[in-house]
């Protein structure tokens, strides 16, 4: 329990922090090894090398260093309480007290087992690879001048006879601490050794913590600009979104105001047309109903331009839901029967039978048919029109399916661009009937195409459009 | 013509208002007008007509506004609300807010709008 509640707060230490921590805790453990090979040392080198000194206090000292060695665990432990911007401060002068008890119980176990005769004086290299890794340099190299000094004070007090020496019986000569150029030699090469290795790890430790740092600046400072991009990108959509949605009202209200004085004027025509404010003659007749037509075609256009920006904004989606093929199929031939009626064309209609709903917006679907019928109606003078339904596995297909005159085959690619016209054609639309029609059917995901001469009579064309089926999107 | 219905005309647009009461009075039905929202309300609660025929795009109260004050008083639940708008289906991009009678595009020739206005009034029965 404890444990993870632990292990759950170091994830928000820097990567030097922890480090340090860990390093902390390390030493305890390595401490723990250590005491276990002293006290291994000094069996083998009394029972089975039979070096002859005092073992006792060497165990005496094991214990001590055992006891600190509980206290540091505790305090290392303690120290992921500490606020973050202590941690690292605390830590060190947690490492300082580890670094400078170690040596001390290590000059003293030295003292103990024959000073300057122990070859294992040359350990205390650890102790300064471990300051120079732990701590600051100029503190490391503190530790290292005091281990020096320590052990130079152990020496000089044992060579004067201050301080009682104990020789290694069986192992080395008992004078050799007297003598006076090998102990001077012994403490140069440590000398060397120890300002050596304090300078390595330093160095090396310094600048993986300077890596650390970078790492971790580098880190912050492309969150941050990651960050601040992100909001920037955000401002940019909404107020894109809220200029389409100005833009969306605009075009409601223009198609209000373009509409409303149409809707009067051919209002008061209507009236003159049917003799409300008196007779009128023939010609006059005819003029007025020219001027109704040329409206009934401006307003055409002006609904199809304001379609346009509609489609192109992706308003369709808020329209689409189930609909049926078959219904607008219906709904075609209901309002355009009577046109094909009037020319005597026969106008067919092949639905298969239990045809599934689609996803689709009714309406525009419902407009693209119509044009699509409309115009066939327009260009076919005899035979018939027939609109075909398939289902498909993914799909549903509409076909219109004329007798007319057909496409001359170079108009064929312009045929769904803005404002295009047939050459053929004597019926004059606003040209935007099948450019709409394509932005409506690729709105819905589907495609839109024309063939012609499509009949078996080398004549008429065939306009094909698709809807997905919804599982396909 | 007293047993004719009456028909009240809603809407900011002066011309249009004269062309459908011509019309309407062509065919002998008892015509009044407003010229905004708030004038209709007033107008329906005084001459208490059979069936309306409403704008949707006005200033101050537009027409859904109205209809939806009109159709929560219990003295004209029941009458036909007939919506002029001059958006094509498609415009309004969704549903029309409020459910009235039908919605009518202005554009509709006059001939059929009697025909609609004819057809609402033999379902309420006059």
């Amino acid at each position: 329990m404890n444990n993870n509640f632990v292990e759950g707060k170091e994830a928000e230490f820097t990567p030097e922090e922890a480090a340090l921590i860990l390093r902390l805790k390390v030493f305890v453990r390595w401490r723990w090894g250590a005491i276990f090979g002293i006290i291994i040392a000094t069996i083998i080198a009394s029972l089975v090398s039979h070096i002859g000194f005092p073992t006792l206090p060497v165990y005496i000292l094991c214990v001590f260093v055992a006891f600190y060695n509980l206290l540091l665990w505790h305090l290392t432990l303690r120290l992921k309480e500490v606020s973050t911007g202590l941690l690292l401060a605390k830590g060190r002068a947690i490492g300082i007290i580890h670094i400078y008890l170690d040596l001390i119980a290590f000059t003293v176990l030295m003292h103990l087992t024959g000073g300057i005769e122990n070859p294992f004086i040359f350990l205390f290299v650890l102790h300064v690879i471990t300051a120079g890794i732990l701590l600051h340099y100029r503190t490391a190299y503190t530790v290292t001048t005091v281990a020096f000094l320590m052990i130079t004070a152990m020496v000089m007090l044992e060579y004067a006879g201050v301080i009682p020496h104990v020789n290694l019986e069986g192992f080395i000569l008992p004078y050799r601490y007297r003598q006076a150029s090998r102990v001077l030699a012994i403490l140069a090469a440590l000398a060397v050794v120890l300002y050596g290795s304090t300078y390595l790890a330093s160095a090396i430790s310094g600048e993986l913590k300077k890596r650390q740092r970078q790492v971790l600046k580098l880190q912050k400072q492309l969150l941050e600009e990651k960050t601040s991009e992100l909001d920037m990108r955000t401002h940019e959509v909404d107020k894109l979104e809220e200029q389409k949605k100005h833009f969306l009202s605009f075009l409601g209200m223009a198609a209000h105001d373009l509409k409303a004085p149409l809707a009067a004027i051919q209002g008061f025509l209507w009236l003159i047309l049917n003799g409300y404010t008196g007779q009128i003659n023939a010609k006059q007749k005819d003029m007025l109903e020219r001027s109704n037509r040329r409206i009934d075609g401006l307003g055409g256009l002006i609904s199809d331009l304001l379609d346009i920006p509609r489609i192109e904004a992706g308003q369709l989606v808020h329209e689409m839901k189930e609909i049926s093929l078959a219904e607008i199929v219906q709904r075609c031939v209901d309002d355009l029967g009577n046109i094909a009626k009037g020319k005597g064309l026969d106008l067919n209609v092949e639905l298969p039978e239990n045809l599934p709903a689609i996803y689709g917006s009714d309406i525009r679907i419902q407009q693209v048919l119509t044009n699509l019928v409309n115009n066939a109606l327009n260009y076919t003078m005899w035979g018939s029109v027939t609109i075909r339904v398939s289902d498909f596995d993914t799909e549903q297909q509409v076909e219109v399916i004329d007798t007319g005159i057909g496409i001359p085959p170079e108009e064929l690619p312009r045929l769904f661009s803005d404002f295009f016209r047939g050459s053929n054609v004597a019926v004059k639309g606003t040209g935007l009937g099948l450019s709409i029609s394509k932005r409506i059917i690729k709105a819905h995901g589907g495609r839109i195409w024309a063939e012609s001469p499509y009949a078996d009579s080398g004549k008429g064309s065939k306009f094909t459009f698709t809807l997905p089926k919804r599982s396909t999107y | 013509m007293s047993n004719k219905a009456k028909i009240l005309v809603v809407d900011d647009d002066h011309d249009l208002v004269e062309v459908l009461k011509a019309v309407l009075e062509g065919e002998s039905y008892d015509v009044v007008v407003a010229y905004n929202g708030k004038e209709a309300v007033a107008k329906a609660k005084k001459e208490n007509p059979d069936l309306i025929l409403l704008d949707i795009i006005m200033p101050e109260k537009d027409g859904f506004l109205t209809a939806e004050e009109l159709k929560k008083d219990p003295a004209f639940a029941k009458t036909p609300i007939l919506a002029l708008t001059s958006f094509s289906g498609g415009d309004m991009g969704q549903p029309f807010p409020f459910e009235v009678e039908e919605y009518i595009m202005k554009s509709t020739s006059p001939k059929d709008i009697l025909k609609k206005v004819a057809a609402h009034l033999e379902r309420k029965g006059i």
